[in-house]
């Protein structure tokens, strides 16, 4: 036989040939062994993103938020019930750990929409949460940075700055005692009234006159 | 690792560079394969060429057996693919249009444009009527929403609506596939050459 003729007879059963690989192929993918697949995020991430202090958000950025009400935010309070009635952040809702992946719950958890913000009274408990929540691959979770202590330290008993510190530390004191009565925590410091002996005759101030608006052209087709 | 875009191994800005590519091999493939004909894509309907059972059955098995390893051995992650959404009543009055408008003109979407590339005037024409359709749909949107949007299924996969594992599927499926494709022979012998 020439190879001619064998290569003109292999050819004839090209097709059965494809069949039967076609048909090996998805078999083998029946018998192989089945690999256990983690669900969430992939370990290489998760130790990328346990490392990475992106998701912690500090007292002076969340008062900052809750100050002009930002509609994005959900605070999550993750101590237990007792310690939630006794104090906690205004307008947070309680999920203690142990609730943490109810079915009541996880929808306030598993979404897209809002920021969730972790907190305990340390770190601690919200980052065990964040970290269950980040394994199972739920997006916007974030840590309030050093948890309710933090909070109290910084917003509700915010130390003085030195008097040869930066304007920057002035400013953000100002903000925390400002922050601080917004909760309804502090007293305004009466400022001592200006000397008006010396003070120079205020500038006249000048107000530009509005500038007439043109009308837009009514009717029309 | 896979898929490559979304995992950002790909950066995003190349998708529509990829698709174009992408599209000119197919419409390469598509004319080379002669399916510009529409002689040739209407004959799985009257039984003398069933090229057009064979390529998109065979491009279904290789493609799903071809992901199915990929996934095993962790290139790509299967759950990250996008799984078109079911609407069931868009689905099966899209189906009933495309494939009256398949069987009276002759080119699906993709094939007429390969038609209008070699200058066809048949698939002008079909192509013509075809923006005419996208035309008239996106005009009567409104009145058409209530269907386009009907029970909506989510995005379930066969494997999901049998229950069974996606393996046993995957050999069912390439079964099924050489099944028909032995059967369209059987009655491609059995029919009257047509000569196109």
């Amino acid at each position: 036989m020439s190879t001619d003729y064998k290569f003109k007879k292999f050819l004839t059963r090209r097709y059965q040939l494809l069949a039967s690989v076609l048909v090996l192929l998805a078999v083998g993918l029946v018998l192989l062994p089945k690999r256990i697949k983690n669900d969430g995020v992939s370990p290489e991430l998760f130790v990328n993103n346990v490392l990475s202090d992106e998701r912690f958000i500090s007292s002076d950025d969340l008062a900052d938020r809750m100050i002009n009400k930002d509609p994005s935010m959900i605070l999550v309070d993750v101590r237990s019930k007792n310690e939630f009635q006794k104090f906690t952040l205004p307008g947070a809702i309680n999920v203690p750990l142990e609730n943490f992946l109810n079915e009541e719950t996880l929808p306030y958890l598993d979404q897209n929409i809002y920021d969730i913000v972790l907190f305990s009274n340390d770190n601690f408990f919200a980052n065990e949460a964040w970290l269950i929540g980040n394994r199972l691959g739920f997006n916007n979770l974030y840590v309030l940075k050093g948890g309710l202590n933090d909070w109290f330290s910084t917003i509700f008993n915010p130390t003085v700055p030195p008097e040869t510190a930066n304007k920057e530390a002035f400013d953000l004191y100002d903000f925390r005692k400002a922050a601080a009565l917004y909760f309804g925590i502090g007293v305004y410091e009466k400022e001592s009234a200006p000397d008006v002996r010396n003070a120079s005759p205020k500038p006249k101030k000048v107000t530009p006159a509005p500038k007439k608006k043109k009308a837009a052209p009514e009717g029309g087709c | 690792m896979g898929p490559l875009i979304p995992n950002g191994l790909i950066p995003i800005e190349w998708n529509f560079v990829i698709s174009i590519l992408i599209g000119f091999a197919f419409g390469y493939i598509l004319e080379a394969s002669g399916f510009s004909s529409s002689r040739k894509l209407v004959g799985v309907f009257y039984g003398y060429d069933f090229a057009v059972l064979k390529v998109f059955f065979t491009a279904a098995a290789v493609a799903v057996i071809g992901l199915y390893y990929m996934d095993y051995l962790n290139w790509l992650d299967i759950s990250q693919l996008y799984i078109q959404p079911t609407y069931l009543w868009a689905a099966i009055a899209g189906g009933f249009i495309m494939g009256t408008g398949f069987l009276a003109g002759g080119y699906c979407p993709g094939t007429s444009l390969a038609g209008v590339a070699i200058g066809k005037i048949d698939a002008i024409a079909f192509t013509v009527g075809l923006m005419i359709g996208i035309f008239a749909f996106s005009e009567l949107y409104e009145v058409l929403e209530p269907l386009f949007t009907a029970s909506n299924l989510g995005n379930p996969t066969l494997a999901d609506s049998f229950g069974i594992s996606p393996y046993m599927l995957i050999l069912g499926f390439s079964l099924c596939a050489i099944i028909a494709f032995y059967v369209s022979d059987k009655v491609r012998a059995k029919v009257k050459k047509v000569i196109y």
